[in-house]
């Protein structure tokens, strides 16, 4: 029974990409520019004589305001500034260091690799953020911190990538070429694995960012993020006091609903471009 | 094919199409047969000829978005019928018609034990208890001939050899006492020696049951001296029908010819070139008019192109669908108009002897 | 054998490569008197400080080197001798105050891992086999939401929409009410929980269970005249498991992460808060004893995942 490929149409990024890319160039632009937008300042109080704040959304007030009368619109736009930087740059750091101890694991073997192995076991063995806010509590709440504590949970899943994907590649014929004419170790990482390891790497980074500002979330609700300034987190967790959160839900649901659409964003972006990457022929019967 | 009583596998006019991005594929174009009880029949084909969707038909084994056509008849009953209630029937496919498949590598469960895969159908379908079955399932493994049964069915598929794998198959279809057997391909994925032995072990099992087989082959040389009779399938549709050693010894159809000229023969002469068939076996969205074969075939007149040749008796129990079989006076004349020509009606090139261009120069080499 | 007894060698080895790595930081990152005592640690005038520092000094042999350290302290963790709190008033043990809270904590996860498993496995088999239908698209939109939405942000939609406006489940925790109105009072946490877990158990078992449907073996089940039914949970199910195993394991790391933070929407008072109390409270008896049983827990539940590996899969046994 013959089976024949469905035709392989010219494949284009239809709006299932462009959709949620939208979403989040539009996110990061307004985070980027916020300084230079026409924002209302997110310390400021916007008291109405006469009324109990927090003011549900209006004209004014897009998002409404919180128990203090700051506007929420502009307190969301501050929280992704932070939350955004923190997510890249704990990608950044997670996979530069991650990255580099995979690979070079993964070329040089030997007890390096086994050590490296062993302490990204070790990494991977502590639960959920347990380590990192351990390290927050015992050093301080910057933003470079947390970023730093936040990255070092990543290393061991980013450098197990990276290592197995240089371990695959490196029995590959152009590699042991390499060698045979006498390339240097670091010469063979940078010309001939790196390009190669990169791409499965790079289909983690979307994820990377994402649980990146999950986890800065998750801190700051716990309370355990920066001390000044805002997150989405902190944000989330200051309207999901019970009387708030009952009487008033707007105050948290504005900062959930932007920072959901942005993971969700990230996530959906990651799947569709998995999915077309990955073109599969259509077989007759089975 | 006169019996007194009804054929047990009574196919009329089979069609079966599927919806593809690229149009729809007719796989089985009006095919139609019998088989008797006990009987055999080989179904022989290149790859794209429908007979393994035909075989796939008779198990209910199509995907849901396939359209069938034409009646299917098993011992009386409607199997397109039945096929399309859900809930009665449930014991009609694995007990009275089994299958055996190609690759007995993925046709078994790799995290099961064998012994349960063979009991399985037993347990499921005749309420067997487990010790029971496990019982019937050690006989069967000894009836297939494997050694050491009662060790064998507590082994996992990977720890057995390809043949062994094959015949855990084969007891695993023959668990109910199926009246007909339906095996594709069985042996093409296992060793040429491995190949003889589970052909004469499904022979042998058939003797002792009196169980109806069809066996689905690209290859003729699998049903020589073997099956009772055998229909050549090419493009979905039925060329040649017939008992099996006058397709060997007098074919009807010109393709069934060229395919018996492809078989190297272990007395030629060394060097003797193989003769291949040229062209490829049509995709099947457009089913053409005339005969299917036309563009290969080096008979080919304009009637073929015409006209699609219906199935005709040529007595004895021998159908072929051509307007000029092989060997009538017709097919001579059309043969020497051809090569006289240089071509045939269709545009494929003959040689002065009649044999077609293609076939000769593809450079297959030397047999050694 | 040998198999065993190396996997029981690691585990040992992660064990205490696990506590070597906590203890350090502890120790190592800022001053242990300080994290031990708060701000009085660098006041030696105060004769009640000073005694208080001395104590100190002593019950966590703050005069020895490092490594003798670690070994004292490992010594006195392994037989459940986790030191005192350090608070102002009174000093309960440690391990005292873990084990009122634990109970909390191990009833919400495992209501939760649960909830996770009986939601997620059926949910990923159904949609498995019924891929591409119309049902399926929007049950695969649904587990995409709840795989992008924070856990706490779940825990805050679920806590205003089925606790507040609904008021199907009660909203708040406590420790006095009888058993079974404490487990009613878990269920909104536990789903909480469960709900982002059972989503990604779905996607990734679907993907699996569309894939094995396609081998040859069930095509050759289907031969055999097998049910739907049969064949779905028998046959086509086991190979899937991989997987689910593999995610069991990580699940389990995220449950207890998440519990930290559920506990805190809902006020239960577990060892995920006792966790967040003490970090802002300073209480690093406690904070190290936390991390070391929450670690080691996930630890072992790790191996047994592998040991869960080797049952399924025979071929890995070899």
């Amino acid at each position: 029974m013959d089976e024949s490929s469905g035709a392989v149409k010219a494949r284009r990024l239809g709006p299932g990409f462009w959709l949620p890319m939208g979403w989040i160039i539009v996110i990061v632009g307004v985070a980027l520019l916020a300084p230079v937008l026409p924002l209302k300042d997110p310390t400021d109080y916007f008291i109405r004589p006469g009324e109990r704040p927090p003011y549900p959304p209006s004209a004014d007030h897009w998002f409404g305001t919180d128990q203090d009368a700051r506007d929420m619109f502009s307190r969301i736009v501050s929280g992704a500034r932070v939350s955004l930087a923190v997510g890249f740059m704990t990608v950044a750091m997670s996979f530069i260091v991650g990255g580099t101890l995979g690979m070079v694991a993964g070329l040089v073997r030997g007890w390096f690799d086994r050590l490296v192995s062993f302490l990204f076991l070790v990494l991977l063995s502590f639960p959920g953020l347990v380590f990192t806010i351990l390290i927050i509590a015992l050093i301080d709440r910057s933003v470079l911190t947390i970023s730093v504590a936040l990255a070092i949970g990543g290393i061991a899943p980013v450098g197990r990538l990276a290592r197995a994907a240089t371990l695959s590649f490196a029995e590959r014929e152009f590699v042991i070429a390499a060698r045979t004419l006498g390339a240097r170790n670091s010469r063979i990482l940078f010309r001939e694995l790196l390009p190669n390891v990169v791409i499965p790497m790079g289909a983690l980074v979307l994820l990377g960012v994402a649980t990146a500002i999950l986890a800065e979330g998750g801190l700051a609700f716990l309370g355990l993020s920066i001390e000044k300034g805002e997150t989405w987190g902190k944000l989330i967790r200051n309207g999901s006091g019970s009387r708030v959160l009952r009487d008033s839900p707007w105050v948290a649901f504005g900062p959930i609903t932007v920072m959901f659409l942005t993971l969700a964003s990230i996530n959906y972006i990651g799947d569709y471009l998995r999915g077309f990457f990955n073109v599969r022929e259509t077989g007759l019967g089975q | 094919m006169t019996g007194r009583q009804a054929p047990l596998l009574s196919v009329r006019d089979l069609k079966v199409v599927f919806p593809t991005p690229i149009g729809m594929v007719h796989a089985v174009d009006g095919v139609s047969f019998d088989l008797e009880a006990g009987q055999s029949m080989g179904i022989v084909g290149e790859s794209g000829s429908g007979k393994t969707v035909t075989a796939k038909t008779l198990m209910n084994l199509l995907p849901s978005y396939a359209l069938v056509d034409g009646s299917v008849n098993f011992d009386g009953r409607d199997l397109r019928a039945l096929a399309a209630e859900r809930k009665t029937e449930k014991h009609l496919w694995g007990v009275e018609i089994s299958m055996v498949f190609q690759d007995p590598m993925t046709s078994l469960n790799p995290v099961k034990k064998v012994g349960e895969q063979i009991a399985e159908s037993v347990r499921y379908h005749l309420g067997q208890t487990r010790t029971a079955a496990r019982r019937q399932a050690g006989d069967l493994l000894e009836q297939v001939g494997i050694p050491e049964p009662g060790r064998r069915l507590d082994e996992y598929p990977h720890q057995l050899s390809g043949g062994l794998r094959q015949r855990v198959v084969i007891a695993a279809a023959l668990a109910c006492e199926p009246r007909l057997l339906i095996a594709d391909e069985p042996t093409t994925s296992l060793d040429v020696t491995v190949q003889k032995h589970i052909l004469d072990l499904l022979d042998d099992l058939r003797a002792v049951r009196g169980m109806a087989m069809i066996l689905v082959t690209h290859d003729l040389g699998v049903v020589k001296g073997r099956t009772d009779e055998v229909m050549v399938m090419y493009a979905g549709r039925t060329m040649e029908e017939a008992p099996t050693e006058a397709v060997f010894s007098q074919q009807g159809h010109p393709y069934t010819e060229a395919l018996i000229e492809t078989i190297p023969k272990i007395n030629s002469a060394s060097h003797t070139r193989l003769v291949p068939i040229p062209g490829q076996p049509p995709v099947t969205t457009s089913p053409p008019t005339g005969c299917p074969f036309a563009d290969r075939c080096r008979y080919a007149t304009d009637l073929c192109v015409a006209q699609g040749p219906p199935l005709t008796a040529l007595g004895n129990g021998h159908h072929v669908a051509c307007h000029m079989p092989v060997g009538t006076p017709a097919a001579e004349t059309a043969l020497v108009a051809n090569a006289a020509r240089g071509h045939t009606a269709t545009g494929l090139e003959i040689h002065q002897s009649g044999v077609p261009i293609g076939a000769v120069t593809d450079g297959l080499g030397e047999q050694s | 054998m040998r198999f065993w007894g190396l996997r029981v060698g690691m585990l040992i080895a992660l064990l205490l490569a696990v506590s070597m790595f906590t203890f350090g930081a502890m120790n190592l990152l800022g001053d242990p008197l300080f994290n031990i005592l708060g701000p009085i640690a660098g006041d030696t005038e105060n004769p009640e400080n000073l005694a208080k520092i001395q104590a100190a000094e002593e019950q966590y042999y703050l005069d020895r080197p490092l490594p003798e350290r670690y070994v004292r302290w490992l010594g006195d963790f392994v037989t459940g001798d986790f030191g005192v709190r350090f608070s102002a008033s009174g000093q309960p043990p440690v391990s005292e105050v873990i084990k009122e809270r634990l109970p909390r904590t191990l009833a919400l996860s495992g209501m939760a891992m649960t909830f996770t498993l009986a939601i997620g496995i059926p949910w990923g088999v159904w949609s498995g086999s019924r891929s591409e239908s119309a049902r399926d698209r929007l049950s695969t939109g649904v587990a995409f939401f709840l795989v992008s939405i924070p856990n706490f942000a779940l825990g805050v939609v679920l806590l205003y929409a089925v606790g507040f406006r609904l008021g199907w489940m009660p909203v708040r925790f406590d420790a006095g009410d009888p058993f079974w109105q404490r487990m009613h009072q878990l269920v909104l946490p536990a789903l909480t929980l469960a709900l982002g877990g059972a989503a990604v158990y779905q996607r990734l078992l679907r993907t699996d269970m569309i894939t094995t449907l396609q081998e040859d073996f069930i095509l050759m089940a289907r031969a055999k005249g097998l049910s739907r039914r049969h064949i779905l949970f028998r046959h086509a199910l086991r190979p899937s498991l991989f997987s689910v195993v593999t995610l069991f394991g990580i699940n389990a790391g995220g449950i207890f992460g998440g519990a930290l933070i559920v506990e805190l929407i809902f006020g239960i008072p577990g060892i995920g808060s006792l966790f967040v109390e003490s970090i802002f409270r300073e209480d690093f008896p406690v904070v190290l004893a936390l991390v070391m049983i929450l670690t080691a827990a996930f630890v072992v539940m790790n191996f047994v995942v592998d040991i869960l590996y080797s049952i399924i899969d025979p071929r890995v046994r070899q």
